[in-house]
């Protein structure tokens, strides 16, 4: 899922500088599982808003309100006549769920109050490691299941650099070498030949938003397009 | 059987005012699901879940949305822990449930979601 991490609050604080009514909007999907934008942290973020303006002799109506995901239209829906109430909306959803939210309402600005880091999994209780970098072109099958895009500091896809650093990275010492753990995992699977081979470098450049249909539904969406 | 609500904490009214935001189509999905369970099959929680006629579709639906309209709101905070797990525990909101008359599961389900939340119940991801 989607790993997010709260802003600092002085960069929450200086967006919504300057408006009245500030609704913050949570979110039900990952940023929740993550502990960082569902229902619990907008009421924790909103007291915490709430007490560093009262120090600074500022009055602003700060609510709260949490839809079960931000990136579905259908969703959004109920916003619509409470937001007219406000005159700035502070998201706490990930970047998806932010620009979809400031797409619906456009007339008011949209402050995200995460910064959206990583596609990841759960180590633990609130601790989360990132995967995946969603480059669209994967060749986990090939790499013994370790991402070269994602672990390796260069997202070398044909090899480890000339940096590798004992078994680490070049970067850091605490960071283990990717191509040294694909290296191994393969050797384990005794599947080297896999490493042999050559993948065509991923074109970075030119890289627009990319919008997927699933197969079965291409007839509906391509037709009407 | 028989319980004594305790409906401290709860807010009836407001529950009401959400119920009746979306009364007219409510009422109606609310007696049009025939029962028949074609809903389920499309549910991958309850093919993923053998079959247990607790993930079915309909089964959520009539027992969070249903039960809120039926008591009018005048529930306590078990009833609405009970849903909790309902509308959580056993549905994504993958918004995937398909009914063959046309009831919009997803929105009754989303409007189970939506009275919980506005009762301060909903799921805490750091205490499950």
């Amino acid at each position: 899922m989607i790993k997010a991490k709260i802003k600092p609050v002085q960069e929450i604080l200086d967006a919504i500088n300057g408006y009245e009514k500030i609704l913050n909007v949570g979110c039900g999907g990952c940023v929740s599982v993550c502990l960082v934008g569902g229902q619990k942290e907008v009421n924790a973020l909103n007291a915490e808003l709430k007490v560093h303006l009262k120090k600074a002799g500022i009055q602003k109506q700060i609510d709260g309100y949490t839809v079960e995901r931000q990136c579905n239209e259908s969703f959004l829906k109920e916003l619509d006549n409470k937001i007219l109430e406000y005159d700035c909306i502070v998201s706490m959803a990930c970047g998806a769920g932010v620009q979809h939210m400031a797409q619906r309402f456009s007339k008011i600005p949209v402050h995200p109050a995460v910064n959206t880091v990583s596609i990841g999994v759960d180590r633990d209780l609130g601790m989360y490691e990132e995967k995946c970098r969603a480059c669209g072109h994967c060749v986990l099958g090939y790499t013994g299941g370790i991402c070269p895009v994602t672990r390796c500091a260069k997202g070398l896809f044909n090899g480890p650099c000339g940096g590798t650093n004992e078994n680490n990275c070049e970067i850091s010492n605490e960071i283990p070498c990717a191509w040294l753990d694909i290296y191994k995992r393969l050797k384990e699977q005794n599947r080297l030949d896999d490493i042999l081979k050559v993948y065509p470098p991923m074109e970075w450049q030119n890289q627009s938003p990319r919008t997927i249909i699933q197969e079965p539904y291409e007839r509906r969406y391509l037709a009407l397009g | 059987m028989f319980r004594k609500k305790n409906t401290a904490g709860v807010n009836s009214n407001e529950i009401r005012a959400i119920l009746d935001e979306k009364k007219a189509k409510m009422k109606l999905s609310l007696k049009a699901c025939a029962h028949c369970s074609l809903c389920a099959e499309s549910c991958f929680l309850f093919m993923g879940h053998n079959k247990d006629p607790k993930y079915m579709p309909s089964y959520k639906f009539l027992n969070s949305v249903g039960v809120l309209y039926k008591k009018k709101g005048n529930v306590d905070k078990l009833d609405l822990g009970e849903m909790r797990d309902l509308v959580w525990e056993r549905c994504v909101l993958c918004t995937r449930c398909y009914c063959p008359i046309g009831i919009d599961i997803p929105d009754m389900l989303a409007l189970a979601r939506r009275i919980c939340r506005s009762q301060g119940v909903y799921p805490q991801y750091d205490r499950e």
